[in-house]
C-alpha cells in the first residue's frame, strides 16, 4: 500500500475521532450550564474543555474572555480553529477524498454526506439552543462512519491504519482530558462524599461518556477518585480508556507486523507501553503522581506515533 | 445541417425505437430520472473542476439522457479510421526525434517541427520503450453530412473523459435497463482491462518481471482528478502523486508501507513541463525529481513519452494526410477538415477577409479557450483577433464553421436538437491495438451552440454502438 495511502487514511479517521470528543466535550458544557448557582464551577469548566482540546490560547487571542456561546462557536464552526469540528470534519473529508478508492463506496458516501450537511447547521445563526441536536448530529455520524468502516471495509492493512487513527487520537484525548482535572483525583482534595467532588468525577466520567459504564462497573453506591482512574486509565472494558485504546493500538500494530512480515521499533514501544499497563494498578500510579503518569504517557505515546511514522508513513526503508 | 435522428421529417430506422421510448415518457418522469442521475453522479462523486480566479469548487458535468447512437457500419469506418492515424502519428513522433525521414523527403517542412515549442529537444535519439510514444489517444470526430465522420483534432498528450463514457452507460443502463434488452449495444466497460493490457506491453529496458504499473496524477484539485482516481481503481493500479515516487541511482520506486518499491510503468496525467523539476519546469512540485534520467537509462516508461504533444499541434493536423500517406503507404481513412494556415501568406490573407466564415483556433490551444467563432462573435472581438493574426501569422489557422451534426436532448417538455462530436479512445501497445466501440459524446447544451467543451457549458451523452 502506498504509504500516502495509509497517512491519508490514518488522519481520517483520527480527525472522525477528535470531532467525536470535541462533541462529547461540549456536551458536559451544556450540562453545567443546566445546573443552576454553579457560576465559579461553569467558568472553570470551560476553562479546562478550552485546555484539554489545547486551543486555549487560540480562543483567547480571538475572543479576550471566556463567553460560553462564543467558546461554542468556535468549537463547533471556526475554521481558524484547527480542532473545531467543522475543521475536523473538512479535514477528513479531504484526506479522505485523496484516497478516494482505498475505502468502499458506503464509507466515502457517509463521510462525504457528513460533510455536506454540516452546511444545513452553519447556514442557521448559532445559538446555544441548537447546540443538542447539532452534538447529536456529530456522534450519530461518527458512529455511522465507524460502523461503515467496520462492516464495509476490507480487513486489510488499510483498515489497520483507520483503526490505528482512532485509537491514537482516543489515547492522546483521555490522557489530556483526564490530565487537566488531574488534582481533583488527589487525595489530599478529595472529601470522600462530598457533593463537590461527586459532582466533578460525574462531570470527568460524563466528558468521555463513561459515567453510565463506570456504575455498571463499580454499582452506584460510592464514586471514588481511585475507581476513577482505575476505570479511565487501566479499565479493559471500557472503550474510552487508555488502557483499551494501548490494547487496541497494540492489536492492529501487531497484525501489520504479521500483514508485512517484519517486527519493528513500533512494535517493540508499543508493547513495552501495553505490558506496562497490564501491570500496573490505580495505587501505584497515585504514588508515582498521576500528572507525572500522564505526562510521560502522553510523551510516550507520541513517540510511538513518530516512529510509525518513519516506518510505515515515509516509505523509503530497504 | 445533418440531423442523425430525422431525416427531413422521419425518423430513421436506428433511432425509431429510442424515439418512440423518448415520446412516451411522461414529462414528470423525465424530470424524475433526471434528478434521480444528477444524485447518482454526486453520490458517485463524479465532478469535475473548473479553473477560474472564482472558485474551484467540485461541479457536475451535465448529463443528458437521449443517447448517441451509432451504427455497425459507421463504428467500423471510426474504427479503422482512428486507429490508422494513432499508428501514423507514433511512426511520425519516432521519425522526428529519430532520422527525420519526413522532413528529408520534404513531406512537412523542417521548421515546423524544429521551431514548434512542443517539439522536446531532450527527446531526440532517446530510446522508447517499444518506440510507442503515444498509446493512449482521443480522437474528436464531427459529422457535417451523411457521409463520413471527419477529424477535428487529435489529442495524444493525456486525453481525458474516458471515465465518462462509462459512467454515462454505467447509469442508463441503471435507469433504463429495459432499453438494453431492447437494441443490442457494445459494452464499454471493458475500457480499463484493455488498457492495463496496453501499458504492460510497454515495458522499459530494464524490467525483467512483471512491469508495476501506476498513475501519476497532479492531485485532487486536478478537473480530472475524479478519472485518475476511477481508471486507477478498475486497474487495480496505485494512484500515485509526485511525492510518492523518488529516483535513486536512476531507478524508480514508490513509497509504500513495506517500504520503498520499483515502478516500471507510469501513466502519467501531467504535462511534460512538470513531469521532473530537474529536467524541465524546475518550479514544479508535482514532478519527480531525476524522472526523467531514470526514463532515459531505461528504468521506467513514462506514458506518454514527453514530446508526444507535437503530433496533436492545430498546425501538424493539416500534414495528417501526408503523415498517413508517408509511414503507412495508405490513403487517410477520415477525412480532414479544411484548415488555413496563417503561416501562409494566401492563407493569411484568405483568413482575414473572411472571419465571420471562419473559426479561428490558436495553434497551441485546447479546451475551447483561445477561439474566435466567426459567425458569432462581437465585432471586438474579430478586431482583437485580427490584429492578433497579422502580428502573429504563424500562431493561429482558421477552419470553415462547421455545421455539426444534431441529436435531440430532453428540453423542457420537449426534444430539442442540439450539435455533438464523439471522442473514441485508441489504445496503441507493443504490437497490438485496443478500441472500446464506442466513445464519449459531447454536446453544446446551448441552442445553436457549437462549442462543446464541458468547460464551456458542454454536457455529454451516453453513445451506442449498435452490434448487428
Amino acid at each position: 500500500m502506498l504509504s500516502r495511502t495509509a497517512e491519508n487514511l490514518y488522519w481520517t479517521a483520527r480527525y472522525v475521532e477528535r470531532a467525536d470528543s470535541i462533541a462529547r466535550l461540549l456536551e458536559v458544557a451544556y450540562r453545567i450550564h443546566l445546573i443552576p448557582n454553579t457560576n465559579e464551577g461553569y467558568l472553570s469548566e470551560w476553562d479546562s474543555i478550552l485546555r484539554a482540546s489545547g486551543i486555549k490560547e487560540e480562543y483567547l487571542r480571538k475572543h479576550k474572555e471566556i463567553n460560553k456561546e462564543k467558546i461554542e462557536f468556535f468549537l463547533l464552526f471556526d475554521e481558524s480553529n484547527n480542532s473545531s469540528i467543522k475543521s475536523c470534519i473538512v479535514k477528513a473529508r479531504n484526506n479522505l477524498k485523496m484516497v478516494r478508492t482505498a475505502v468502499t463506496l458506503e464509507v466515502w458516501n457517509t463521510v462525504n454526506s457528513w460533510y455536506h450537511e454540516l452546511e444545513n447547521y452553519e447556514q442557521e445563526k448559532y445559538t446555544s439552543k441548537n447546540l443538542p441536536e447539532i452534538l447529536d448530529w456529530v456522534k450519530r455520524q461518527v458512529n455511522l462512519i465507524k460502523g461503515t468502516i467496520d462492516h464495509t471495509q476490507l480487513v486489510n492493512d488499510g483498515f489497520d491504519f483507520i483503526r490505528l487513527g482512532i485509537y491514537f487520537e482516543r489515547a492522546d484525548f483521555t490522557a489530556r482530558i483526564i490530565d487537566v482535572k488531574y488534582f481533583i483525583l488527589l487525595p489530599s482534595s478529595s472529601f470522600v462524599g462530598s457533593q463537590v467532588d461527586n459532582f466533578q468525577w460525574s462531570l470527568m466520567l460524563r466528558s468521555v461518556s463513561s459515567y453510565r459504564g463506570f456504575k455498571w462497573a463499580y454499582g452506584n453506591s460510592d464514586i471514588d477518585y481511585k475507581k476513577i482512574i482505575d476505570f479511565l486509565i487501566l479499565s479493559n472494558i471500557c472503550p474510552r480508556s487508555i488502557f483499551f485504546a494501548v490494547d487496541k493500538i497494540n492489536h492492529h500494530v501487531n497484525r501489520l507486523c504479521q500483514f508485512y512480515n517484519s517486527k519493528n521499533v513500533v512494535h517493540r514501544k508499543i508493547n513495552t507501553i501495553y505490558k506496562g499497563l497490564l501491570n500496573s494498578s490505580a495505587e501505584q500510579i497515585i504514588n508515582f503522581g498521576l500528572h507525572e503518569f500522564l505526562t510521560k504517557f502522553i510523551d510516550d505515546i507520541g513517540n510511538v506515533y513518530h516512529d510509525l511514522e518513519i516506518v510505515y508513513f515515509s516509505g523509503t526503508q530497504e | 445541417m445533418y440531423n442523425e435522428v430525422f431525416n427531413k421529417n422521419k425518423v430513421r430506422d436506428t433511432y425509431s425505437s429510442i424515439m418512440s421510448w423518448a415520446k412516451s415518457l411522461p414529462y414528470n418522469v423525465v424530470v424524475k430520472k433526471k434528478l434521480q442521475a444528477e444524485n447518482l453522479f454526486k453520490k458517485i462523486g463524479i465532478t469535475f473542476s473548473v479553473y477560474n480566479n472564482f472558485d474551484n469548487a467540485e461541479r457536475l458535468i451535465p448529463f443528458d439522457m437521449f443517447p448517441r447512437i451509432i451504427t455497425r457500419l459507421e463504428w467500423l469506418n471510426i474504427k479503422d479510421g482512428v486507429v490508422q492515424r494513432a499508428l501514423a502519428i507514433n511512426a511520425f513522433l519516432r521519425d522526428i526525434y529519430s532520422k527525420c525521414e519526413i522532413i528529408k523527403a520534404k513531406k512537412i517542412p523542417g521548421d515546423l517541427i524544429y521551431k514548434n515549442p512542443a517539439y522536446e529537444i531532450k527527446m531526440i535519439g532517446l530510446n522508447v520503450p517499444k518506440n510507442i510514444y503515444s498509446p493512449i489517444i482521443g480522437t474528436d470526430l464531427v459529422r457535417t453530412d451523411s457521409k463520413s465522420f471527419k477529424v477535428l483534432e487529435d489529442n495524444c498528450r493525456t486525453p481525458s473523459g474516458v471515465s465518462y463514457m462509462i459512467e454515462n452507460r454505467e447509469i442508463m443502463m441503471r435507469m433504463f435497463p429495459e432499453l438494453f434488452q431492447k437494441l443490442n449495444i457494445e459494452p464499454v466497460d471493458n475500457y480499463s482491462s484493455y488498457l492495463l493490457d496496453i501499458l504492460k506491453t510497454l515495458t522499459p529496458r530494464n524490467c525483467d518481471s512483471e512491469p508495476n504499473v501506476v498513475i501519476l496524477t497532479p492531485g485532487p484539485l486536478n478537473s480530472a482528478y475524479y478519472e485518475h482516481s476511477y481508471l486507477a481503481d478498475t486497474m487495480g493500479i496505485e494512484l500515485v502523486q509526485g511525492s510518492d515516487l523518488f529516483v535513486k541511482d536512476n531507478i524508480t520506486f514508490m513509497r509504500t508501507t513495506e517500504g520503498k518499491q520499483r515502478v516500471d510503468i507510469i501513466y502519467r496525467r501531467i504535462d511534460d513541463d512538470f513531469i521532473d523539476p530537474l529536467t524541465f519546469n524546475h518550479t514544479s512540485v508535482i514532478g519527480v525529481p531525476g524522472l526523467f534520467d531514470s526514463y532515459r537509462a531505461g528504468f521506467v516508461n513514462i506514458c506518454s513519452a514527453p514530446g508526444s504533444g507535437i503530433a496533436d499541434d492545430k498546425a501538424i493536423y493539416s500534414y495528417m494526410p501526408e503523415i498517413i500517406r508517408f509511414y503507412l503507404g495508405q490513403e487517410p481513412i477520415l477525412p480532414i477538415i479544411k484548415t488555413y494556415k496563417c503561416a501562409n501568406k494566401n492563407d493569411k490573407n484568405y483568413v482575414l477577409k473572411n472571419l465571420d466564415k471562419l473559426v479561428v483556433k490558436e495553434v497551441h490551444g485546447s479546451g475551447g479557450y483561445g477561439m474566435l467563432i466567426g459567425s458569432t462573435s462581437s465585432k471586438a472581438k474579430k478586431n482583437q483577433f485580427y490584429k492578433k493574426i497579422e502580428n502573429n501569422p504563424e500562431n493561429y489557422i482558421a477552419q470553415p464553421i462547421l455545421d455539426l451534426s444534431t441529436v435531440p436532448i430532453f428540453k423542457d417538455k420537449d426534444l430539442a436538437p442540439r450539435h455533438v462530436d464523439l471522442r473514441p479512445f485508441t489504445l496503441i501497445g507493443n504490437k497490438k491495438t485496443r478500441l472500446v466501440a464506442g466513445g464519449l459524446t459531447r454536446v453544446a447544451l446551448k441552442e445553436g451552440s457549437l462549442v462543446v467543451n464541458s468547460s464551456q457549458g458542454g454536457g455529454v451523452k451516453d453513445t451506442w454502438v449498435l452490434r448487428g
